[in-house]
């Protein structure tokens, strides 16, 4: 009879992997508007259960945020599991081994060269006497602890108040990449190809896809090319190494690392046998080497070596007595210049005017009850939900108009796609996906309330103010009952093609607006808008020249 | 285009002149029907009302031939519940999908250009579950992204050359469009009525239309032709429209109006705002480009 577990423990981990990779579609897929107010949460659960992102939001927020609750039930199981949510749940590293599948026999040849190499940065960390090494070989041990860099960079800056974590937490860069161009992508290629098979808006096939497989639309995003390619280089990763990114880039993973150095669940035998080797070769995570065997902060249970081993002797238990731990590829220097470099950040960026704190753009609006422009961009973790989720395509990453600091944070851009992006009057739904509470979950009354901006028109541009020409397009779209544009002049007049017209000028009941921007994106003019929204804070344009 | 391709357009199109004449054997109903017919009616039941206010006019299998294909217009323009008045009421459009499938249409469309989030508005105006919950393969509630748009040239248009229009609104792909607007104030028209419905099925920068709005309103009217008009007047917004959202603006008249001739409808509706149809300017424009009769007392008003 079979040992237990009849099925192989590496085939419990790849069901797994596969069904939280699809999970992870099926959130995403949901993160749109479906015909319902309230969508049925759980949409953020992959970064509610990211320590990495809960540490950094809550640091740099100054604040305990309770929605992240399940990141600490991670951590915890952590310290008895060890790193198993690299292996056995991220879906980023899930993808990453589908893709490792994939272009295993082209990558091969690479992986013999460099990861060689890299083994040897890796086995330079054991060994005590350090004098005698080459300069690429301390560079090549430097890389090989570049994930505990940026995990204390990314946490010592936080706590210092300048968030970086968006630009290394591997589920933000994994939505990113998906939602701002993967998604659009896969719009159009099966749009592409149902119009090419003659499926019409009224065929079923099309209906089916548009309906169960497909985004409403092809939304289009700043920084999508950006985010594809910051994507796309963790899977080129795959080429020199399996497991590149989460080896030795991915910070979550370092931090998990850290988190179940001292497991209760171990692989035994702790070393590798000298003559066969088969796990060390194989190790996805490089967690095996021959001299010092298993290096606890990198493994992540994938159980290949219990699969692999030709004696069949290695298990993965509660060892009785607590074995050796291997040194920790991080040095006391490199751990202090990490977080002096974490604690110069904000100091640096300020100097370098890479800070946001003080936006100089007065068009930058932020989604509803963000509130103060430091406090949202210290809680926001740029996860890029808010982003998927808005049904009208108006929340935008920004660029550079809050600093470098401010990158990949969402932004409001009426008239960004014309008649199309503007916030919609009855949607909360950013509010409803936000992980870290940086868009709070405001009620439906709350959020009717809370002024993203207000609008100001420019007498230069406006129709009936600067061209004698009728429209108050923008009274006739402004979505509160009482209207918080009103006409403010009606006169007659008869323009060259000898029509009488009624020209209605309009004025904004600035106590009434909310700046959702559905006048500035449906102004009919060509350019800019002759109605746009300003900050609340930011100052009278005096573009209203002729107002009472 | 290769030879194939040739012979197949020269098969196709030689067919079509064959068949040209088979159609028309069996004159359209609605030409039958004297133009200046318009029917009123009033009562709680919106579904009951639809057929009632339809039987002056010999019911919808009057219109509808059996193998049409049906478009049904009503304004989903705004992301508003039905008691708010902004969107034509879901059991009415229901109403006339069922009767126009029960004439025999072949295909019956429902859609129209929303200005909020068309998924919102579909599904708060209630149309799209009203429509769906028919549930025949004949119907379909449809988003304007999905279709196709066309440039067209307004042939005797005064203000309004050209202009994009979807073409499953179009005389090429629709047999019988059915026109449901809803009787609404709005600033820049003075009145939302049954004219200014067609911006429903328009793509393209609407807020072109705004710079004249009356006479361009009565252009665009001169591409899309509805078979029939019914006038939602169940409930009519008096003020803050076309938007609404407060319901001290809706006043409710259980009345539905309905003609083979929009402009008489809208001159009649006029009425509920305390207006004449001259103060109306798109229903003016209209009436000058010959698309309908705007003196009610040349109107055969019959009360159902």
């Amino acid at each position: 009879m079979k040992r237990f577990p009849w099925i192989p423990w590496r085939w419990w981990r790849r069901g797994a992997q596969l069904a939280l990779l699809l999970l992870f579609v099926c959130l995403f897929r949901r993160t749109e508007y479906a015909g319902a107010d309230t969508l049925p949460g759980g949409e953020n659960l992959f970064f509610r259960w990211d320590p990495l992102a809960a540490a950094a939001a809550m640091l740099a927020g100054r604040s305990l945020i309770a929605a992240f609750w399940p990141a600490l039930a991670l951590l915890l199981l952590t310290l008895l599991l060890g790193r198993f949510f690299c292996g056995w749940v991220c879906p980023l590293g899930t993808l990453l081994d589908i893709f490792q599948r994939c272009v295993r026999p082209l990558a091969r040849r690479t992986q013999r060269r460099l990861g060689g190499f890299l083994h040897r940065g890796d086995a330079e960390h054991s060994r005590k006497d350090g004098r005698d090494r080459s300069f690429a070989l301390r560079s090549v041990r430097l890389f090989c602890s570049a994930r505990y860099f940026l995990l204390l960079l990314c946490l010592v800056g936080a706590a210092c108040a300048f968030q970086l974590v968006g630009f290394v937490d591997p589920f933000a860069l994994l939505v990113r990449g998906l939602a701002f161009w993967a998604d659009p992508r896969l719009f159009q290629s099966s749009d592409a190809v149902l119009t090419w098979a003659g499926q019409s808006a009224v065929d079923p096939v099309r209906q089916f896809f548009m309906k169960h497989l497909l985004p409403f639309r092809a939304n289009t995003y700043h920084l999508a090319a950006v985010s594809a390619w910051l994507l796309a280089m963790l899977f080129l990763l795959e080429f020199p190494a399996r497991r590149f990114w989460c080896r030795y880039l991915c910070p979550l993973g370092g931090l998990l690392g850290l988190a179940g150095r001292y497991a209760l669940l171990r692989r035994v035998p702790a070393r590798v046998c000298k003559d066969c080797g088969t796990c060390a070769r194989n190790c996805r995570m490089g967690a095996l080497d021959a001299g010092s065997g298993l290096a606890p902060q990198a493994c992540n249970l994938c159980l290949d070596c219990v699969a692999d081993c030709p004696r069949a002797i290695v298990k993965f238990t509660v060892p009785r007595a607590q074995p050796a731990v291997a040194a920790l590829d991080l040095s006391r220097r490199g751990f202090l210049a990490a977080c002096v470099a974490g604690a110069a950040l904000p100091a640096v960026a300020r100097a370098a005017h890479l800070s946001g704190a003080n936006p100089s753009d007065p068009g930058l609006l932020r989604p509803p009850g963000a509130g103060d422009e430091k406090r949202f961009l210290n809680l926001c973790v740029r996860c890029g939900l808010c982003m998927k989720v808005c049904p009208t395509n108006v929340l935008q990453p920004a660029v550079l108009e809050s600093g470098v600091e401010g990158l990949f944070s969402p932004r409001l851009a009426p008239r960004f796609v014309f008649e199309q992006t503007y916030c919609e009057f009855n949607c909360n739904l950013c509010g409803q996906v936000c992980p870290s509470g940086a868009i709070p979950r405001l009620s439906l009354e709350e959020k009717q309330k809370a002024p993203l901006g207000k609008a100001y028109f420019d007498h230069s541009r406006c129709l009936p103010w600067a061209k004698n020409t009728p429209c108050i397009r923008c009274e006739e779209v402004c979505p509160l009952p009482d209207k918080a544009i009103k006409v403010q002049k009606t006169f007659k007049t008869i323009n060259e093609r000898k029509e009488e017209l009624e020209i209605q000028q309009p004025r904004v009941e600035r106590d009434l607006c909310i700046g959702c921007g559905i006048c500035e994106a449906n102004c009919p003019l060509d350019g800019p808008a002759g109605i746009r929204v300003r900050r609340v804070d930011a100052p009278d344009p005096h573009t209203e020249t002729q107002s009472a | 285009m290769d030879r194939k391709e040739f012979l197949r357009q020269v098969a196709a199109w030689s067919a079509g002149a064959c068949a040209v004449p088979l159609f028309r054997i069996e004159p359209l109903a609605a030409d039958e029907k004297p133009p200046g017919l318009l029917a009123t009616a009033t009562g709680k039941d919106y579904e009951a009302l639809v057929t009632k206010v339809l039987e002056p006019l010999g019911g919808l299998k009057a219109f509808v031939k059996p193998g049409a294909r049906v478009v049904v217009k009503p304004n989903i323009g705004w992301d508003r519940k039905p008691e708010q008045a902004g969107n034509t009421h879901p059991d009415i459009v229901k109403t006339v999908v069922k009767l126009a499938l029960d004439a025999g249409a072949k295909q019956v469309l429902v859609f129209d250009r929303s200005v909020n989030d068309a998924r919102r508005c579909y599904v708060n105006s209630g149309i799209q579950a009203a429509v769906e919950s028919i549930k025949d393969n004949r119907v379909q509630c449809l988003f304007c992204d999905a279709l196709p748009h066309v440039p067209v040239d307004i042939q005797n248009a005064k203000s309004l050359m050209n202009f994009e229009f979807y073409k499953n609104a179009l005389e090429s792909d629709c047999d019988c469009y059915i026109n449901l607007p809803i009787a609404k104030h709005h600033s820049i028209a003075k009145l939302t009525l049954g004219l200014k419905n067609v911006m429903g099925v328009v793509s393209g920068n609407r807020g072109e239309i705004h710079k004249s709005i009356h006479q361009r309103i009565a252009d665009l009217n001169l591409v899309v032709r509805p078979k029939l008009t019914i006038m939602d007047a169940t409930r009519i917004l008096l003020r803050g429209g076309p938007s609404g959202g407060n319901l001290a603006d809706v006043k409710v008249l259980d009345t539905l109006v309905a003609s083979a001739d929009t402009v008489a409808v809208d001159s009649y509706c006029v009425s509920f705002f305390d207006l004449k149809p001259q103060d109306i300017g798109a229903i003016q424009a209209a009436k000058d480009l010959g698309l309908g009769e705007s003196d009610l007392s040349k109107v055969k008003v019959v009360k159902a």
